[in-house]
């Protein structure tokens, strides 16, 4: 039966003939190992197939959409993260396995006559997929993906003649928008597979045509490429796909934080098996020649040379030479990919960089996840409005040039200055050597615990002691000891700094008013507002208002209404609108209104009067980013798990 | 299917550098092509079959439902919406009116707060609230009322229905989709559902 209709088919289709053709093809020497790089190849671009349709299935292609298909894809579908993580990765071990066919071909000398138009072939294929890989990188619109091929574009640009006009035809426009995405898209899915599988299938009918370049001396006998070949061709995919899904499952494919126009990326790199070209460009002297010879003369130079290869190969020692060519290639962009990690490993900003974009990644999934879930203007809105993720970057532009956080700039990284021991520092500035800069005001990370409120009391010309490292300190103390006027705030000197020095600290510290200690603490930490956090006893609060307010201590002793006497709103309701004497109300001190206040006028008499030195940023922030500030530092913000910069403050000059 | 391969024809004359001519390709046994094409078919199926589970994602039960409280709709643990018009709104001659319903649209990984979902036909019989939904059971045009008629009509294929909702042709499978309703002091809550068409059977969609 089933052999009546094999005949039946056959005679209709010649499948017979067809089948034979292209399972028995004869190996001479027999099936070896190193010829499955070219199957292994065509079976991960299999793979990619069944993926990439898969995953085509629930991509969106859009600005809003883009991003937030790929975390559902990721982190809601059925295997989604499986199907995503293969794709991620077998497109990398393409790429590999091209450099290994290449390598086999041009060593084993399969790429000489008659073979000189497949190893053509070959070539425009190498080309195929890394534009595959180039397009792919950009769909899940994260910021590594826009901004790495925001390099990508700029580069065409830089292409002679046509350059801007294929940048914008690529980019479907002067900037990257949804038809960025739908051209890429386009490509990738489309035009770019298309292309593949045409040449492709010129690429196999070419090699069948003179049949595999036997490795000699052959090691056994002839044998055909069904079953021996396929043996070995399906351990091969077996092992590459074994690798991809380890990949895939114990590191997962990354999706960075959605790509926003408005925030550079600064740890943007292309894909690894294009950082050797990355590095390339970084060197001074490439710099130098321009964009156009380090990213398109040189290497289109070099890929030249190599697809010469069956040319020079007629030659004398033409094939020799091809082997070392295709040798010193090998090296130097291995070399170049070394040199490029190794330098990011050391880069303190970068790796700084790739931390926030971790923690950024790690939060939009927490806020995508939370009940409002992402809102139609896209994932990046939900970051952009949250305190958690832009506070630490108003701080760092607007706070840290005085101010630290847990030592670090609220983004994690230490702020450096020319050494000034240095020479190089007088002379030639951008050449001195870095060190880290000296805080000019306190650390905020813990403003308005209990921990600062103690460090206030018993410790306050140390607390405030940054202060001195500032330029307008030692202006200021400059001027005082010249004889003027000036009034400022002296860590060591001032009323509240003679005050603490003398009296409080003396009395506060005292075993037997340890009780009492706690209670100030406590009355002056339940004036921030944050009960979730702070879990005030209320009653030991009261206490502590009865002593600022002229209660006696344990001991005897009392504070008296020394503290009232300038605080004058110590405990009262806090009015935006009370009048003040230029010392700072501690009525709702470090709570989200103060702190408003506070940033918006510092030297407003409710606060330090004339003895402020800070900016006011009433005028410097918009209302919009003076919230999110202000909500961050008061820890105001959707509950978060995502974990935070590391404190750096060891790393502080002592 | 023999293994004693004839080399295909053109491949030897064009085979310049070829050693084996002459060469018989040797006999494999079962187990090694056996072994070749279960190998092969793995590699190719699992990826195939992780595929086809993130195809059918569908066809999974979803943890996530329409939610509440974040877009100014209210709604109860039933699934009860609070509609914006009153008891006392409603004239009292039982004439049908017809309302917008809002509800917090899901939209794979959009939440969309306050959104009009569907609409409702109501109308207030001796204090006690009546709701069909406009959609028609026949085919899903929307139901309109025809005061000289005193009937629920369908423009689009003549459906009608009595004012109880009772259908009045033959061209509806059943009457119109009547809707719970719940009446808490002056407010109107419903369970607003939508239903499969063309079927006599009212089934939830």
């Amino acid at each position: 039966m089933m052999q009546q209709l094999l005949a039946w088919l056959d005679h209709r289709t010649g499948i017979k003939g067809l089948m034979h053709e292209a399972l028995f093809e004869r190996i001479p020497g027999g099936a070896r190992w190193r010829y499955v790089w070219g199957s292994a190849l065509v079976f991960t671009f299999s793979l990619q197939m069944i993926t990439g349709i898969f995953l085509l299935t629930a991509y969106s292609g859009s600005t809003q959409t883009a991003w937030e298909s790929v975390y559902y894809i990721q982190e809601q579908m059925t295997l989604g993260w499986l199907v995503r993580g293969i794709h991620h990765f077998a497109a990398q071990a393409m790429t590999v396995l091209l450099a290994f066919h290449l390598i086999q071909i041009i060593v084993d000398g399969a790429y000489k006559a008659p073979r000189e138009v497949n190893y053509w072939l070959g070539l425009i294929l190498m080309q195929i997929v890394l534009g595959l890989g180039l397009t792919g990188y950009l769909l899940p619109w994260d910021q590594k993906g826009y901004y790495a091929t925001q390099v990508s574009t700029k580069i065409m640009s830089a292409t002679p003649l046509v350059g801007p006009a294929l940048q914008t035809i690529a980019q479907g426009g002067n900037e990257y928008g949804h038809a960025t995405i739908s051209r890429f898209l386009a490509m990738h899915v489309v035009i770019l597979p298309a292309a593949l599988i045409g040449f492709l299938a010129l690429h196999i009918y070419v090699f069948r045509r003179h049949g595999i370049h036997a490795k000699t001396p052959l090691k056994a006998a002839d044998a055909t490429f069904w079953p021996d070949q396929v043996l070995k061709d399906a351990v091969a995919a077996l092992g590459v796909l074994a690798v991809v899904m380890g990949f895939a499952i114990f590191k997962g494919a990354e999706l960075n934080p959605p790509a926003d126009p408005a925030d550079a990326f600064e740890a943007a790199r292309p894909e690894w098996y294009f950082l050797f070209l990355f590095r390339f460009l970084k060197f001074e002297a490439v710099e130098h020649l321009g964009l156009a010879f380090g990213a398109i003369h040189f290497p289109g130079f070099l890929f030249t040379v190599l697809a010469a290869a069956p040319l020079i190969a007629r030659v004398k020692w033409g094939h020799k030479f091809n082997v070392a060519f295709l040798w010193l290639i090998a090296g130097g962009a291995g070399l170049l990919t070394v040199m490029a990690i190794v330098e990011d490993n050391a880069n303190d900003d970068h790796q700084m960089a790739l931390r926030e974009a971790e923690r950024d990644s790690h939060r939009i999934r927490e806020l995508a996840q939370s009940d409002t879930m992402i809102p139609v203007d896209g994932a990046v809105s939900l970051l952009r409005k949250d305190p958690f993720t832009q506070g630490p970057k108003l701080f760092a532009k607007h706070c840290a040039g005085c101010h630290r956080y847990e030592g670090h700039n609220g983004r994690g990284r230490l702020l450096m200055t020319n050494d000034p021991n240095d020479p190089a520092t007088q002379n030639n500035p951008s050449h001195a050597k870095k060190v880290v800069a000296q805080p000019e005001a306190t650390d905020l990370a813990d403003f308005g615990s209990r921990d600062w409120m103690k460090a206030v009391l018993l410790d306050y010309s140390k607390h405030f002691g940054p202060l001195k490292n500032a330029q307008w300190f030692k202006d200021d103390s400059k001027a005082k000891a010249d004889g003027k006027e000036v009034e400022f705030i002296h860590p060591d000197e001032s009323e509240m700094a003679a005050a603490v020095n003398d009296e409080y600290a003396k009395l506060l510290s005292k075993p037997e008013n340890a009780d009492d200690l706690s209670a100030v603490v406590e009355f002056l930490v339940a004036q921030r507002n944050r009960a979730s956090v702070d879990k005030i006893d209320e009653k030991l609060a009261a206490r502590g208002q009865e002593i600022l307010n002229g209660g006696k201590l344990k001991d005897g002793s009392e504070i008296g209404n020394q503290c009232s006497n300038c605080h004058d709103k110590l405990g009262s309701k806090f009015e935006l609108t009370d009048s003040g004497n230029g010392y700072p109300d501690l009525a709702g001190y470090g709570s989200k209104e103060w702190l408003t206040a506070f940033l918006k006028n510092p030297g407003s008499e409710q606060f330090y009067g004339k003895k402020n030195r800070m900016p006011a940023y009433g005028d410097k922030l918009r209302s919009d980013e003076l919230e999110l500030l202000v909500r961050w530092m008061t820890g105001d913000y959707f509950p978060t798990h995502v974990a935070d910069y590391a404190s750096r403050k060891r790393e502080l000059p002592k | 299917m023999s293994s004693h391969a004839p080399a295909p024809p053109g491949a030897e004359g064009s085979c310049a550098d070829c050693h084996c001519s002459g060469h018989t390709p040797p006999r494999r046994g079962f187990l090694y092509k056996f072994a070749a094409g279960a190998l092969g078919l793995l590699a190719g199926a699992i990826p195939s079959i992780a595929g086809l589970a993130f195809f059918l994602d569908p066809l999974m039960p979803k943890t996530r439902k329409a939610g509440s409280g974040t877009g100014g709709v209210v709604k109860d643990a039933d699934g009860f919406i609070k509609m914006a018009i009153s008891v006392e709104g409603l004239p009292n001659d039982g004439a049908p009116q017809k309302f917008t319903v809002f509800d917090d649209i899901i939209n794979a990984w959009n939440k969309q707060p306050n959104q009009p979902i569907g609409a409702v036909w109501l109308r207030k019989i001796n204090n006690q609230v009546i709701a069909f939904n406009v959609t028609c059971p026949h085919l899903g045009c929307a139901i309109e009322h025809r005061n000289a008629q005193g009937d629920f009509y369908c423009p689009c294929h003549t459906s009608a229905f009595a004012l109880d909702g009772k259908k009045l042709n033959q061209i509806p499978p059943r009457d119109m989709d009547s809707l719970e309703v719940k009446v808490e002091g002056h407010d109107i809550w419903i369970k607003f559902q939508n239903f499969r068409g063309a079927t006599s059977e009212k089934v939830v969609t």
